[in-house]
């Protein structure tokens, strides 16, 4: 008897085996840190190609506020980010901010009908209760939302300084609620939810925050000129203009704690302490935040806790005592340990208290609270004890980050409605599997080290003055550059025909990272978490074995160049030339625009996503359907790999040799790689085509002749 | 491995000329490995003939690609018995092995050989390919500590190295390793130059039949008319 061999897979074709329209790519460690699960390397891909308008779409999709999250993130994701591994994580809420300012947010025009009757009450203005809101508005639901403030925002407008998120970008994400149809009930406190369902509510969602500073606990806590962190900042925030004195304490090392110090500079204080009672390592403030903090001239006292104040010819005169670190406590630092002895006094004209903040929920709301004075939900429902009732946010969880808050206000959208329209409320969709390991130390020698490009910041000097942004967005240029700098997790190469694979070891050979290998039973492997798909095993495999993980990158090349030759065929300029072009870099930051003017000459540009995809296929093609001459232009130094240059000027040898062979002159095929300067690249171009120009004339002589 | 060597273009094209129908038929195995016949050069040896065609303009041909994973093997052709009801001729990437075999199975439709099979070796480094058997028949590797003097010799000489080695390279070819040369340096370092010492009287290659066949079953009688 003879085996079959199952030949399903022969011939890959779009649309042709189910295989091709899956997308085979692992979730990135960026992505699966973000609390909103946003598609980071999708829009910095975008941006790397200077497509923000779409980067900001992506963005979009996952983010009900991205400009919000653009200023203040937290950015978890950078911490998880494995270019950090090789050098510096990306800037990814930098150039998040790049995409929003320069993707055109602002003329983003949010619209929702209401399709449902069902009225949802949301009482707390924050940021899960404006992305609740938005997201049920989207869903079709009328929605008001209360809020105790004069002004929405909850932490975002009370909590969280000017220099860090300019008002206007709050008020923007604002009106777009109120365009969505949100009504919005403002200086309007809710004191008991039977009348909100008395009202017609049908659902209620609370996201109160956590607003109510923790005390101290110590002796003179309730003198004149102490005041806490959350109702300072809230103060200032609100228009109030507080008068501190000379010298200013803060107590605390939390982001509270910093935001209010550097508030007092800016407010006018001439000396700001801040006393912290663990060392530099345990501070859970943003490091940058502290070091720009430092900069700016607060001082930072470390193990020092105040023990007593005592209110002294109208300042404040504090006992204050040294710690040292002991023991590790539950929360995995190392706690603090009074030294006797070492008391010493200090004289300060404000005190302010940072040391932690707690919901405080109305007692007529009759909901269960839990540890440290927050609702108890289920975590998965974000439902209460009390039917249609549901909390999220800083609320539930204490003092926590924007991101989340905005993923609980998420959750809670969908759960409402699922409450609404009596749905068991379905589990979250089996995501894709995400990317685990760590780069291995050969992966990392042979991945090229670029240093991360911060965004500039005013001066400590210039920005200590007055409540102006401290940070200034990207320009194109280092936007391009910076997001370039992605190493693109989980979507590299994989043998998605094994059957085909001849083990032929070439992949092995021509990896730029030494990614491939032989298992034990002598088959390749294409690690996923090593491989920064650049796609060069892919277009050199004999077999076609090898495929990228993303159907997109599958096709593009092939799809940009049916594409670019359909819209050439119809076009009446001769001589045709085409031109594979990096996206990266040369058009993304527009340095070889000349080339676009190019276009009336007969120039078309198949834009790809670098030069090292484009196969030898791609460039006879594009001569079998009309062009006299086919050029690669690619992005030169600024390319992620040093070699990619050669794997281009071998494929354009062997097309070359072919041409010389049919008898065409080789030099109509041209690759333009090199790694100096851009201009010089555009003069190249312009003898290319004038040469092409040419060869075209005396081949139409010819013909002439001939007849 | 076999290695092959794909046909300049302007043979292939003249051998395909009298047919309008052609299936450009790859090789999955030593073919692909070698970079001659695989699934990505059958798309490239497609695309240079319709280029050619476009540009020269000498009659026109359809063709279809197709790689099968071997083509040595009569099993593996059935794939293609549907397929060539629709063509003229087989433009066969495979070593001369596919190419006999697709003629064996099809009688009645001609095949063509679109490389030149060149030699058993092995590969140097990405896209270098050096030979290494002559398929002699009668391996005399142990001997010659694992380096064969049949194929590596320019001359082949079994008792080496002849008057024109110089500096360790071969006078036919500075750049080439005189293999005698190396196959010293290996006894050497294996402490077996004793070997070099022996005399190998000359191989009667006249008394290894062609074609050769090796049957590997048991109880079958063997010999007769085998080709």
């Amino acid at each position: 008897m003879y085996s079959r061999v199952n030949y399903d897979t022969q011939g890959y074709r779009p649309n042709q085996t189910e295989k091709y329209s899956l997308d085979h790519s692992l979730m990135p460690p960026c992505q699966a840190a973000c609390p909103l699960l946003m598609e980071i390397r999708e829009y910095i891909d975008l941006i790397a190609q200077g497509r923000n308008m779409e980067a900001l779409q992506v963005i979009r999709s996952g983010n009900p506020f991205p400009s919000i999250c653009a200023y203040v993130c937290t950015h978890p994701c950078e911490d998880s980010c494995r270019r950090g591994q090789v050098d510096k994580p990306v800037a990814i809420r930098a150039l998040k901010r790049f995409a929003v300012e320069f993707g055109g947010d602002r003329m983003v025009q949010a619209e929702a009908e209401t399709t449902h009757q069902e009225k949802v009450a949301i009482i707390g203005s924050g940021p899960a209760g404006l992305a609740c809101a938005y997201y049920l508005r989207k869903l079709g639901y009328p929605v008001t939302i209360f809020e105790a403030h004069s002004e929405l925002g909850g932490m975002l407008r009370v909590g969280i300084p000017q220099y860090r998120l300019p008002r206007q970008v709050l008020d923007t994400e604002v009106q777009r609620l109120t365009h969505m149809g949100v009504e919005i009930r403002t200086n309007t406190r809710v004191v008991s939810l039977d009348l909100l369902f008395d009202l017609g509510y049908k659902a209620i969602f609370i996201t109160i925050g956590a607003h109510q500073s923790l005390r101290m606990g110590i002796e003179g806590e309730e003198s004149p000129g102490v005041i806490d962190g959350a109702t300072f900042l809230r103060e200032i925030n609100l228009g109030l203009k507080p008068s501190l004195g000379d010298k200013v304490a803060v107590v605390g090392g939390g982001n509270v704690a910093i935001d209010a110090a550097r508030t007092a500079l800016r407010l006018g204080a001439c000396e700001v302490h801040i006393l912290y009672r663990r060392s530099r390592a345990e501070m859970p403030a943003d490091p940058v935040e502290v070091e720009q903090a430092l900069e700016e001239g607060v001082r930072i006292q470390f193990l020092v806790t105040p023990t007593r104040i005592k209110r002294q010819d109208g300042q404040l005169n504090m006992t204050c005592i040294r710690m040292e670190l002991g023991e590790p406590d539950d929360s995995g630092r190392r706690r603090p340990v009074p030294i006797q002895d070492s008391n010493f006094n200090n004289v300060f004209d404000t005190l302010i208290a940072a040391i932690g903040q707690a919901p405080q929920t109305p007692s007529d709301f009759h909901i269960r609270i839990g540890k440290g004075s927050t609702i108890q939900v289920d975590p998965a429902t974000l439902t209460t004890n009390r039917a249609g009732v549901f909390a999220g946010g800083d609320a539930v969880t204490g003092p926590a980050t924007v991101t989340e808050a905005l993923a609980a206000g998420r959750l809670a959208a969908s759960r409402i409605d699922d409450y609404l329209q009596h749905r068991y409320p379905l589990p979250p969709k089996e995501g894709r599997k995400s990317l685990a390991g760590d780069l291995l130390p050969r992966t990392i020698e042979m991945i090229r080290k670029i240093s991360r490009l911060e965004p500039q910041i005013l001066s400590p000097e210039a920005r200590a003055k007055d409540f102006g942004l401290v940070e200034s967005v990207y320009d194109w240029q280092a936007a391009v550059n910076e997001s370039r700098r992605c190493l693109r997790c989980g979507m590299g190469a994989e043998i998605l025909f094994q059957d085909k694979c001849a083990t032929c070891l070439t992949c092995l050979r021509v990896c730029p990272y030494h990614v491939p290998h032989l298992d034990t039973s002598g088959a390749i492997q294409i690690p996923v978490d090593q491989c920064q798909a650049c796609g060069v095993c892919v277009a050199e495999c004999p077999a076609k074995a090898i495929v990228l993980r993303k159907p997109y990158d599958r096709r593009q090349v092939t799809e940009e160049l049916n594409h670019t030759l359909k819209s050439a065929a119809e076009s009446k300029l001769k001589p045709l030339i085409i031109g594979f072009c990096c996206q990266y870099g040369l058009f993304g930051t527009g340095a070889l625009a000349s080339l676009w003017r190019k276009t009336g000459a007969g120039v078309w540009v198949v834009p790809v996503l670098c030069v090292a995809k484009v196969e030898s296929d791609h460039m006879l093609r594009a001569f079998e359907m009309g062009a006299e001459g086919v050029f690669i232009a690619g992005c030169g130094e600024q390319c992620a790999r040093e070699n990619t240059a050669d794997w281009v000027r071998q494929r354009v040898g062997k097309v070359r040799k072919t041409l010389r062979e049919i008898g065409l002159e080789p030099e109509r095929m041209q690759a333009f790689v090199s790694e100096t300067a851009n201009a010089d690249v555009a003069q190249q171009m312009d003898k290319f085509s004038d040469r092409i120009g040419n060869l075209y004339l005396a081949s139409i002589i010819m013909q002439e002749v001939k007849r | 491995m076999i290695v092959a060597q794909q046909k300049p273009l302007e043979e292939t094209r003249r051998m395909i000329a009298p047919y309008p129908r052609v299936l450009i038929l790859g090789c999955g195995t030593c073919m692909t490995v070698c970079d001659t016949g695989g699934e990505r050069e059958v798309s490239y040896l497609h695309n240079a003939l319709r280029v050619a065609q476009a540009k020269g303009g000498n009659g026109t041909h359809t063709f279809s690609e197709y790689t099968l994973k071997r083509q040595c093997d009569a099993e593996f052709l059935e794939l293609l018995a549907d397929k060539i009801k629709d063509i003229d001729v087989v433009l066969s990437l495979g070593c001369g092995i596919g190419v006999q075999a697709i003629a064996e199975r099809f009688p009645d439709i001609p095949v063509l050989p679109g490389v030149n099979t060149s030699f058993m070796g092995m590969a140097k480094e990405r896209g270098v390919w050096d030979e290494r058997c002559a398929a002699c028949g009668d391996c005399r590797l142990e001997e010659t500590a694992g380096i064969c003097p049949i194929t590596r010799c320019t001359k082949g000489i079994l008792n080496g190295p002849c008057a024109g080695t110089k500096n360790g390279k071969c006078e036919a070819n500075k750049d080439m390793d005189c293999a005698w040369v190396l196959i010293y340096k290996r006894l050497e370092r294996l402490q077996q130059l004793e070997k070099m010492r022996r005399y190998y009287p000359p191989r009667n290659f006249r008394a290894i039949p062609r074609p050769k066949r090796i049957v590997s079953k048991a109880n079958l009688n063997t010999g007769g008319s085998n080709g």
